[in-house]
């Protein structure tokens, strides 16, 4: 009986890495359009993000206004429900991207309120007294601005900001719902024609944690490091 | 060198400047006491153009003071401020915190900038701090550090802005210490202060004010030691806690 269960369990073993070793060149294609998605929605979503917060406190009601209102209106539209608009409705008035174009479009936009709201914290922890001190020496708002308000306000965002880039890294999978051959996309079309879900998914779930974890240690650092300071 | 005509200013329904004129000449220190909420802040304020004003006209050396132009930059560079509450920049060092504006604001050689830098600093006695932080300073030592970003500027008249109200009592004697330098070296000062003996030794003149208005000025022993005004003293019967 012993010897029994045993012998499965190799034999169970020898198939997972059978079908892994098979299988790992199609979901590491899917983890690089992962990566790829990512570090592209990353980088459009980090400077419409600061653009958005720039208007936000820039004490020019209208300008404030705007980016206020579109904050507000794509943080209640889900993630999902933006990317099935940019890639099935903008093709209607002639605009037509590819899934990995409307895919790292919609995640940076829909991730250009969360940041810029990261953003907008920092910028308003800044201590107006210090602002005061730099007109007083001369200082234009763009020098105001440049060198004594962001560099503050950075690393005050820097953990949040963190944060907001694991929880982009895990929502790039929603692109597989406009066919974005990611991680998660790979995962599903390998199951479903090898009925071996057990396997896909877990290296699947394994791959995101090899991609996230490493951030998430990152982003702990930070947050032990600015509370020294 | 600064001369304020008719000034006002209302924050909302609150007026807080009533009509102030008053004439800064060139190496004079002018004190400006009084109660708080008598508007002496503002007037600072409205010189360096942290606040706009309503009526009246301010001008440093014949140009005109209005915030919305870019003039106001030039009054800046000219004229320094210096804080209650110090607002050094937390995240430069202390020599970083003094040749900022002569770096980036008047584009000056770095390398000559610092020169100068750490002369200041040599001369608000703070030459080993040069490369701390502004959190690892006491107070005293920020503001001390807050009148060398001034004076790195080069200004034509600096602007204090009760620099001791936000000091432990300790402290207060090494920052007056180095104002009273200053003082000396003929700077042009326009100091809003408690402080009635510093006032008394080194000021050449003392303006009163009170409900936005100023009730008297004169030399210090005059408003100081012998005031004409009923409010002027007890003013300052209360603040020197005498009955």
């Amino acid at each position: 009986m012993g010897s029994q269960i045993g012998f499965v369990t190799v034999v169970l073993m020898a198939t997972f890495w059978n079908d892994a070793v098979e299988f790992a060149p199609i979901l590491l294609k899917g983890a690089e359009v992962t990566v790829m998605v990512t570090i592209t929605s990353l980088i459009l979503s980090t400077f419409l993000g600061l653009f958005w917060a720039l208007l936000r406190t820039s004490h020019i009601r209208v300008l404030s206004w705007i980016s206020a209102t579109f904050v507000n209106t794509i943080r209640g539209i889900p993630i999902l429900v933006q990317l099935f608009y940019i890639y099935f409705v903008l093709p209607e008035i002639g605009i037509q991207l590819t899934a990995f174009q409307a895919g790292s479009i919609g995640l940076g936009i829909a991730y250009s309120a969360y940041m810029s709201e990261v953003f907008r914290a920092g910028i308003e922890a800044i201590d107006v007294g210090q602002i005061e001190a730099a007109h007083t020496i001369g200082m234009t708002r763009w020098l105001v601005m440049t060198r004594v308000v962001l560099p503050q306000a950075f690393r005050i965002a820097l953990p949040p900001y963190g944060n907001n880039l694991i929880m982009l890294l895990k929502d790039s999978s929603q692109t597989s719902a406009i066919t974005v051959a990611e991680l998660s996309l790979e995962s599903k079309l390998i199951a479903a024609s090898t009925f071996k879900n057990t396997t896909v998914f877990t290296m699947g779930a394994i791959g995101y944690l090899i991609m996230s974890l490493p951030l998430i240690f990152l982003v702990a650092r930070l947050e032990k490091r600015f509370k020294r300071a | 060198m600064i001369s304020i005509t008719n000034l006002h200013k209302a924050f909302g329904a609150n007026e807080v400047l009533k009509g102030i004129s008053l004439e800064v000449t060139q190496g004079e220190v002018l004190c400006i006491i009084g109660p708080s909420g008598s508007g002496k802040s503002t007037i600072l304020r409205c010189i360096n153009g942290l606040e706009s004003y309503d009526k009246g006209e301010i001008r440093v050396v014949g140009h005109h003071v209005n915030r919305d132009t870019k003039q106001i930059i030039w009054i800046r560079t000219h004229v320094s401020m210096v804080f209650q509450r110090f607002n050094l920049f937390p995240h430069r060092t202390v020599l970083e915190n003094v040749i900022e504006g002569p770096v980036y604001v008047k584009k000056e050689d770095r390398t000559q900038a610092t020169i100068r830098g750490r002369e200041l600093l040599k001369q608000v006695g703070l030459a080993n701090k040069a490369d701390a932080y502004p959190n690892q300073l006491s107070g005293g030592q920020m503001q001390r550090v807050a009148i060398a970003r001034a004076l790195a500027m080069q200004p034509m008249a600096i602007l204090f802005d009760e620099p001791t109200s936000a000091l432990d009592p300790e402290l207060v004697g090494e920052v007056l210490s180095v104002m009273r330098n200053l003082a000396e070296q003929g700077m042009t000062m326009l100091v809003v202060t408690h402080e009635m003996a510093f006032a008394k030794e080194v000021a050449d003149r003392v303006i009163f004010l009170d409900g936005g208005v100023i009730v008297e000025e004169g030399p210090p022993r005059e408003i100081l030691v012998n005031p004409r005004q009923d409010r002027t003293r007890d003013f300052l019967r209360r603040v020197m806690h005498v009955k």
